[in-house]
């Protein structure tokens, strides 16, 4: 499938967002997920199906201050 | 009726040409009281523009000194504030740059077992918190305490090259909130400002921010980020916002 991932066209074979954090291997610890500019709750990434297109944003939570 | 005073119309006259404000805008911000955790470099702009703007009250809450690193973005303090209790220091700059308004200083830090003492006293006080810490766990007790009094929480971060702006009210029954964007208590970049690096206008950039959706907030107008994340770039200049909903499972704003 098709993705816009950090602005970056990418063709993933990915169903939903725990999917697509495997196949980028990146870790969850501490970041946040937006698909097409609404984040994503945690307890969602299991079952967000992702869609041809999608805008995926991938962030750290940061604490700075 | 209440009334500013001469002096006041006239340090104010900016705010009151504005339809958005006006007198009665004015009087709500100097009947307000405003509790700023964090006085660092986002606390030092948050802190200025509040009083400068007439905020009636200000609570200022940390547990650190003025260090001579702090100097390169913590606007509030001078070289000759070095060593001095970081509240006590900012409170003496607030008060010379307007002594309309009364500053408290908390020289303690934020933690869910100091939510017992004094300042748990301030949060049963406060119309507004302003969320200006630099790390997660006290991140997470504010957001709990601003759940549990329903207080409109505005949260500023920044590090190195980038900062996030966003704010909830918890006094709407379906705001999210804090835990339900970042439901953890530690982030994977465990560093600060004083060891990651930071530029001082990007938490310049945010603390302005931060205090333009207080007033906002205080004077009764739209806030803009309330449920909204904001990530700005200070490298390319770009901004993204994100939509954010309460998690209906959330631990601290949906438990029952």
């Amino acid at each position: 499938m098709k993705l816009i991932i950090n602005d970056e066209i990418k063709t993933l074979a990915v169903t939903t967002v725990s999917s697509l954090l495997t196949v980028l291997e990146q870790p969850d610890k501490g970041i946040a997920i937006a698909v097409n500019q609404a984040i994503i709750s945690r307890k969602n990434w299991d079952d967000f199906q992702l869609s041809e297109n999608d805008q995926v944003t991938l962030f750290q939570a940061i604490a700075g201050g | 009726m209440e009334k500013l005073s001469d002096q006041e119309y006239m340090r104010y006259s900016s705010h009151l040409l504005l339809e958005d404000v006006g007198e009665q805008g004015q009087l709500a911000l100097r009947n307000a009281k405003v509790l700023i955790v964090g006085v660092g470099g986002l606390g030092a702009p948050v802190a200025l523009y509040l009083a400068s703007a007439g905020v009636g009250r200000l609570y200022l809450a940390d547990d650190d000194h003025v260090e001579l690193s702090n100097l390169q973005r913590q606007i509030i303090f001078s070289q000759r504030q070095l060593k001095q209790e970081k509240v006590s220091a900012a409170k003496a700059s607030l008060t010379q740059l307007n002594p309309h308004i009364e500053v408290t200083a908390f020289a303690q830090r934020l933690t869910p077992k100091s939510a017992n003492n004094e300042m748990l006293e301030v949060f049963e006080q406060v119309d507004l918190v302003i969320d200006c810490t630099d790390n997660m766990q006290t991140r997470q007790t504010i957001n709990k305490l601003c759940v549990m009094h329903k207080i409109p929480l505005i949260v500023g971060a920044g590090i190195r090259m980038e900062g996030q702006l966003i704010s909830f009210n918890a006094q709407e029954s379906d705001s999210a909130c804090y835990h339900c964007l970042y439901p953890f208590n530690e982030t994977t970049d465990v560093n600060n400002c004083g060891t990651s690096g930071v530029l001082g206008p990007l938490v310049g950039v945010i603390g302005s921010l931060q205090a333009l959706e207080a007033i906002k907030c205080l004077t009764g107008m739209p806030v803009s980020s309330f449920n909204r994340l904001m990530r700005f770039d200070g490298k390319t200049l770009q901004w993204q916002n994100f939509s954010v909903i309460k998690d209906p499972e959330c631990s601290v704003c949906s438990a029952n």
